[in-house]
């Protein structure tokens, strides 16, 4: 325990001597800003928060930007424009820690397809927001969804596949004024079939399992190295410092050794239950830590490890077939990882895909349904930290969003039904307390690929 | 010891007398028939697989079972799959849904296996019966779907070859305007092979040699023989196709060569609405598709189904293919969410399928009708309920499926080694 504590300190000292060292302004910093804020109060709504909590016929007050109250008969003012949510429900925005919008954008075709660099196995040097192509018109949809933030990754064909990114859901012209402020990096890992497949058709490492792993280890060890060249030079003094070189920077051995900094999540595409256990093993031995197995179809078969490791899971409801790593599907797999270690589980309903994004409500109401089947006791309100908190957590921007904390930001939906059915439709969006999309009135964003390009004179889907 | 033989063999005669002529009671159920807009509540009465007795007056049967609050369907009729002839799809040693050699004549309906976990996992999810098609051949007309049952039997209820697919829209290579040259090309030649012609393969093989597209695309006298079925057998022909003019040149296409066209994907068709009504061509969609996915599609729209609907348009729905066909139900709840008619949604998964594509005695709850029906816990929309009985044929059929042995293998008794529970 107190081993643990001193390591804890040095750690943190690291980090801190790093940062001072790459003094030099980083690039591609978050340049966003908030749209002018919608000063709100939602009467009398019914309430999921995110934290596991159901409230019934209460008010909620957004200001500034921010959560500021929710309570019985919160006093209104003429600041505030009145939303009467009799009936209806409202719920934090919903996160989807994995997304591929922006680097596999609509239409699909080839000149946009940018979400895998895959000409070597290990390219930690790529990040995905350099692929995003901002006018990507998936990403209102998913607005309408209720999303108002996400998490977009290099795809799988990698073992290492590069930096992730989490943005707001308001398109912009530029990814850095999307980017999440304070958002970490993640770095994407991908297990089993896909490396394996990409570069064994090649003839060339990975083709099997085996080799996966070792093209893991392999990486981390260049890592750990450059660190401790790294973490030499900063401890030499400043004369030393002047005398010698210092080591040259290599843009993918500064994402791996972040991850060991832990500064950067692992978000770890992996299916299967041996080897989700092996890729804990490798980060023990590499001491780095796993943020979130993504898909992990067979994760209730190892439900009590990840909570022990605490490592969330990010999984479908119910696809399962469309490969051999996917075919032991039971839909009560978010279900299981939820309730794994008295309930301590980490679970993620993701959509990775651009349809599943805009129904990730209905999702989790699938997920839970079939976990009560399964004879769990989950409410409703647990359920939607699936959507809301867990994956905010696990990008690690639950401090700023994923629930409706007072002074979180007030990234809100206003649902027309109880979201956990097919039939409630994300009536109204807000994201950091700006209304960013209104059924009713008609206020939706459209991308600049939208504009005029059937009819010249409308919207794509304007009718 | 003879008389005991002879008293056991009737003992069994009679057994199977007794369950073939037991007649089962659905009571009190909110029917959905498959063809009303509205429910009724009533009783159906069942027996020998076939529905006896509609009625909202009380019936009695051998077996009563009470479905006081609960919905009762047709079984869904999926229409448009790969079920029984992939078993994991990135596995192309478990797909039989390609052909070298046929062009047109390939029909998929001796690959189809019964046994595969996705027959058990649809049935689960309420469907009932699905029509499944091959991947496209290299002609743009060509391939043959057919229809089967999903009671897993090996003993196969089919429809064989009752569907003919093509695909009209952007291609890598060459123009779509060489392709419905070429789709006009075939069906002028079809359309000159006769009765007598396909009686003979040597007259088939003197047609090919005589025909300059027959020849160019090395079509195979099975391949004569399905398009004469196309031309003469009023068989329904999929076309795939999604960009409004393309949409528009295939209903010129219908008109002078009397197809019985449907078409699939049609995510412009909203464009071109009054022109299908006209034409009176029925439509696949999937509800839940709203996605630009390539400039073909520039119109995907959520509310698709909901002005379809509106148009007068016979709507049936696709999903994905194979294992997560179950979406389909979420996709109608989808549908009516964004303002289609929940009749019209339950309509486009049962009688407007069976209507179609000529199925006879499935997809609507009438008397003398096959008894495939479902009786669903909850709304069988919500993607959240589940089937809590699943009729086919008369039968009521088990919905264990692979996946609720692992949920359970890991859910109870977990103090065994997993590989020692159930």
């Amino acid at each position: 325990m107190h081993i643990k504590k001193n390591k804890l300190i040095l750690f943190i000292i690291l980090i801190s001597i790093t940062d001072f060292s790459f003094a030099e302004k980083a690039p591609f910093e978050s340049t966003y800003e908030a749209l002018p804020p919608t000063n709100t109060i939602f009467r009398n709504a019914n309430v999921y928060d995110g934290e596991g909590n159901e409230f019934s016929e209460i008010d909620l007050l957004i200001k500034d930007g921010k959560i500021i109250a929710m309570g019985s008969d919160l006093p209104g003012s003429s600041e505030f424009i009145e939303v009467d949510a009799t009936g209806k429900w409202i719920t934090p925005g919903i996160i989807d820690i994995h997304s591929h919008m922006g680097v596999y954008s609509a239409p699909s075709v080839t000149t946009s397809s940018d979400g895998n660099e895959s000409t070597s196995p290990v390219t930690a040097d790529v990040w995905a927001e350099h692929s995003i192509w901002v006018q990507d018109p998936q990403f209102a949809l998913a607005l309408k969804g209720g999303v108002t933030a996400f998490h977009v990754l290099p795809g799988s064909a990698n073992l290492i596949g590069g930096r992730g990114v989490t943005a707001k859901n308001l398109q912009r012209n530029t990814i850095n004024s999307m980017k999440f402020p304070d958002a970490p990096h993640s770095l994407k890992m991908a297990c089993g079939e896909n490396p394996k497949r990409v570069y064994g058709n090649r003839s060339q490492a990975p083709s099997t399992r085996m080799g996966n792993i070792a093209g893991y280890r392999k990486s981390w060890i260049r890592a750990e190295a450059y660190l401790s060249r790294l973490d030499e030079y900063e401890a030499k003094s400043d004369d030393a410092k002047e005398l010698g070189y210092k080591p040259q920077r290599d843009l993918e051995l500064d994402t791996l050794a972040g991850v060991l900094r832990g500064e950067i999540l692992i978000q770890n595409h992996c299916y299967r239950a041996e080897e989700m256990a092996m890729m804990i093993d490798i980060a023990k031995e590499f001491n780095y830590k796993i943020t979130t197995f993504h898909h992990a179809v067979e994760a209730y078969k190892i439900a009590d490890l990840l909570a022990d490791n605490n490592i969330c899971a990010a999984m479908w409801a119910d696809w399962w077939g469309f490969k051999h790593e996917a075919y032991d599907m039971v839909q009560a797999n978010v279900a299981i990882v939820d309730q794994a270690r008295n309930g301590t589980g980490c679970a993620i309903v993701h959509s990775d895909d651009e349809i599943g994004i805009q129904h990730l409500n209905q999702e989790a109401s699938k997920a839970l349904s079939a976990g009560l089947k399964a004879g769990f006791n989950i409410s409703k309100a647990r359920a939607m930290k699936w959507i809301t908190s867990n994956p905010a957590k696990a990008s690690g921007i639950y401090d700023q969003t994923g629930s409706l904390k007072v002074g979180k930001n007030a990234d809100v939906v206003l649902w027309s039904k109880n979201p956990f059915s097919v039939y409630a439709l994300a009536e109204k969006v807000y994201i950091d307390g700006a209304l960013a999309f209104d059924r009713n009135s008609g206020l939706e964003p459209s991308s600049d690929f939208d504009i005029g390009i059937l009819n010249p004179n409308k919207n794509r889907i304007q009718e | 010891m003879k008389c005991k033989t002879i008293l056991f063999a009737m003992v069994i005669l009679l057994n199977i007398n007794f369950i073939e002529s037991q007649s089962v009671v659905i009571k009190n159920a909110t029917i959905y028939d498959g063809i009303s807009d509205e429910p009724f509540v009533g009783n159906i009465l069942f027996e020998d697989g076939i529905i006896k007795k509609v009625s909202s007056t009380l019936v009695q049967g051998d077996i009563s079972i009470d479905a006081t609050g609960k919905i009762v369907t047709p079984g869904f009729i999926a229409a448009d799959t790969e079920i029984g002839i992939v078993e994991i799809g990135a596995l192309s040693t478990t797909r039989d849904d390609g052909s070298d050699i046929y062009k047109i004549g390939f029909s998929i309906h001796d690959a189809f296996n019964p046994n595969s976990t996705l027959v058990p996992w649809n049935r689960a999810n309420g469907i009932t019966s699905a029509i499944t098609l091959p991947r496209n051949t290299s002609s743009p007309i060509g391939g043959l779907g057919s229809y089967f049952v999903l009671d897993g039997s090996l003993n196969i209820t089919s429809n064989r070859d009752m569907v003919m697919i093509g695909r009209l829209g952007a291609s890598n290579s060459s123009s779509r305007s060489e392709t419905l040259s070429v789709m006009d090309d075939i069906l002028s030649f079809a359309s000159s092979i006769t009765g007598k012609d396909i009686k003979s393969n040597s007259d088939l093989n003197a047609l090919i040699e005589n025909s300059a597209v027959a020849s160019y695309m090395e079509l195979m006298p099975r391949d004569l023989k399905a398009l004469y079925s196309l031309m003469n057998e009023n068989l329904p022909l999929i076309i795939k196709a999604n960009r409004a003019s393309d949409i528009l040149k295939l209903i010129e296409l219908k008109k002078k060569y009397k197809l019985n066209l449907i078409i699939m994907g049609a995510q412009e068709s909203a464009l071109v609405s009054e022109s299908l009504a006209k034409n009176n061509i029925p439509l696949i969609v999937n509800p839940i598709n709203n996605i630009p996915n390539s400039f073909d599609e520039l119109a995907s729209n959520i509310n698709l189904s909901s002005r379809l609907e509106k148009s007068g348009i016979k709507l049936m729905f696709n999903t994905s293919r194979a294992h997560n066909y179950h979406l389909i139900r979420q996709g109608a709840g989808i549908a009516v969410a964004n303002g289609m008619t929940y009749g019209g949604a339950i309509r486009s998964i049962t009688s407007n399928v069976a209507e179609s594509f000529n199925i006879k005695g499935r997809g609507v709850i009438k008397q003398g009708n096959i008894a495939d029906l479902v009786i669903w816990e909850a709304d069988p929309l919500e993607p959240s309920s589940m089937p809590e009985k699943v009729y086919i044929n008369g039968v009521d059929v088990d919905l264990t499926t692979r996946s609720s042995r692992l949920r359970d293998r890991y859910t109870k008794n977990l103090e065994k080694p997993n590989t020692y529970r159930n």
